[in-house]
């Protein structure tokens, strides 16, 4: 942690996070279950597991060549334990990895996506997949970058998951000689190259003053000695960005080409994960010991609910959203110039026909109800239950997204409004 | 279904909080009565229940001794819990007082079951759509309910516009439903 947390940065006033220089956003457990299972609504499990093991590779051989160049890890023995210190830094679990310029293997304890879909729905359903397409991308990239071999020439299979019930997780990595040809680089770079302006909002003093403090605050967080970060009541991860958006939008895209009478149905779930983002991860935090030090606890006042929301979003790496308008109880307009989904679209496919930001657009959704439909004063528990009453059936507000960069707007804009 | 019936054969016995009636084998609430103090959601304990007496149904008959007068009886911190099949179709669900006597309230309940069963209507009672059952299924049972519509719709390229009717559903796409459900919830069949 010493040697990795100097080299986060954020690019200033767009509020996105890098490492060496590799985009990444903080999400729990919620948002990332629910957004590996839409991909596999989408793409039936082959696919979607092909697209999330393509993306993670991509994204973490990315991130670390950058930390290998960064901090000087040039022989393998250096390259390896890089690699096993960062999965669990940044609450992903522990990964054994046993390799050679021809594969090898790698054993899982505690990785995030078995271990937390074990514990979110393993007594409810029976899985017939393995869950950890990000950690076998991980591990492919690791054996990429311990064994300096080309990128993309190294496949990983999980042969045994937790989620499977399987005591423990298990790949099998294999060298197909094939190296996959590499997509426009999206990192600090580009992004700079990418974003405009910044923009200025209500309340803006306040959330400056709070994301700057979450920031701080996030640094001192990295997982335990299971790998995991345990906090506000969710598992958390440092995620990186384009592993995200290579998923999400393959997965569009594929609707978009396959069936695009459905494709309203699966933006609606792209959407959804980020309702459940700003349900569970914001809405823990604000009820959080550790946010009432350093903010104070809810007061109810839904300005201030929304103000903290893009002072969370900001904190985590989301954008530099803003409260641009709001008419209480009637109207709100969030507004960010970009947010992390904005700069991969526009790098990795050019200019879109229609808004691309579905968890901006999920987010400002869930940020509407949790601040007018919520009692923050009594101190709700954030259930299922509890989410299913407010979000399960016609939602009192609604959200549509009417700015977007990728289609050559000025600024991200989703304007919510009352039913 | 009017409860009235209910009501008037429920509202004179002793210690009696709730009673409630569940069509099988959808366990679906088919009526209910209960006092006024009781607060009970008597649609989700009528499935609830439901699901038990066909578990407990299978369990019996796979033991080899089941018997159509089966009766279930559940003590709890503060209630007797009898569940009674009155026939194929139906099952009696009774929620006495914990402090009620046993043998008073077998008694009572003996002569409820005499009087509802008399009461309950001669009718045939028709096959839903499968497509319904299946999506009523899944909506009790997969992960993230109030998104299973979506999930399933995505899954199996029929829209949620289709959904609404479920009954006019062609048979390739029941089997492209029921696959999905199987999957989604880590079957290998559904007993509907």
């Amino acid at each position: 942690m010493d040697r990795l947390n100097p080299l986060r940065s954020v690019l200033t006033g767009h509020d996105l996070t890098f490492l060496a220089g590799v985009p990444f956003v903080y999400h729990c457990h919620h948002y990332n279950l629910f957004h590996d299972q839409t991909l596999d609504d989408a793409l039936g499990e082959e696919l979607g597991a092909q697209v999330r093991f393509r993306a993670a590779r991509s994204a973490c051989s990315e991130l670390l060549r950058a930390l290998g160049s960064v901090l000087g890890a040039s022989t393998p023995p250096e390259r390896a334990e890089l690699a096993s210190l960062l999965l669990p830094w940044m609450g992903h679990g522990r990964i054994a990895l046993s390799t050679s310029n021809t594969g090898g293997e790698a054993t899982g304890t505690h990785l995030h996506y078995g271990f937390s879909w074990r514990e979110k729905y393993g007594e409810r359903v029976r899985r017939e997949a393995p869950a950890d397409s990000f950690a076998a991308g991980f591990a492919a990239a690791a054996c990429e970058f311990i064994e300096g071999l080309p990128g993309g020439e190294i496949v990983a299979t999980e042969d045994q998951c937790i989620a499977l019930r399987d005591p423990g997780c298990h790949f099998t990595l294999r060298r197909t000689g094939r190296a996959e040809t590499s997509a426009p680089v999206v990192d600090l770079a580009a992004t700079e190259g990418l974003v405009g302006a910044t923009l200025e909002g209500l309340d803006e003093a306040r959330i400056a003053a709070i994301a700057a403090g979450l920031r701080d605050f996030v640094k001192g967080v990295a997982g335990d000695e299971r790998g995991v970060i345990a906090a506000f009541g969710v598992f958390v991860t440092m995620h990186l960005s384009n592993y995200y958006n290579e998923t999400i939008y393959e997965a569009i895209h594929h609707v978009e080409r396959s069936q695009p009478a459905l494709l309203p149905v699966a933006e609606t779930l792209f959407r959804e994960a980020g309702v459940q983002c700003v349900f569970n991860t914001f809405g823990n935090m604000l009820l959080s010991p550790e946010w009432e030090g350093l903010v104070g606890a809810p007061s109810g006042d839904p300005f201030e609910l929304l103000s903290s929301c893009c002072a969370i979003a900001r904190g985590l790496g989301f954008g530099h959203w803003i409260l641009h308008e709001y008419d209480p109880g009637k109207r709100l307009v969030l507004r960010a110039p970009v947010d992390y989904e904005v700069p991969f679209y526009l790098r990795r496919y050019g200019r879109s026909g229609k808004p691309r930001c579905y968890v901006l657009q999920g987010a400002a959704l869930a940020m509407a109800v949790l601040a007018h439909q919520v009692r923050w004063r009594e101190s709700p528990r954030l259930t299922e239950e509890f989410y299913l009453s407010l979000f399960r059936g016609k939602v009192a507000w609604a959200a549509e997204q009417t700015l977007c960069p990728t289609r050559g707007d000025a600024c991200c804009e989703v304007v919510v409004s009352a039913r | 279904m009017s409860s009235q019936f209910l009501d008037r054969i429920a509202e004179d016995v002793p210690s009696l909080r709730t009673a409630f009636i569940t069509a099988m084998p959808d366990c679906l609430l088919f009526a209910s009565w209960q006092t006024k103090e009781s607060e009970v959601d008597v649609e989700e304990v009528a499935a609830y229940f439901g699901d038990l007496v066909r578990s407990n149904r299978q369990g019996l008959k796979a033991l080899k001794t089941w018997s159509s007068e089966m009766q279930v009886t559940i003590e709890s911190a503060d209630s007797l819990i009898i569940l009674r099949e009155l026939n194929a179709d139906f099952v009696l669900g009774t929620i006495f007082e914990r402090s009620a006597p046993l043998g008073m309230v077998r008694l009572h309940l003996k002569r409820m079951v005499e009087r509802v069963t008399a009461q309950l209507p001669k009718v045939t009672i028709a096959e839903r759509p499968r497509g319904a059952r299946i999506l009523e299924f899944l909506e009790r049972y997969a992960p993230d309910p109030h998104a299973i519509l979506l999930r399933i719709s995505l899954r199996t390229g029929i829209t949620p516009e289709e959904f609404q009717t479920p009954e006019k559903l062609s048979a390739e796409q029941i089997v492209r439903l029921e696959e999905a459900a199987c999957k989604l919830l880590g079957l290998k069949q559904l007993n509907l």
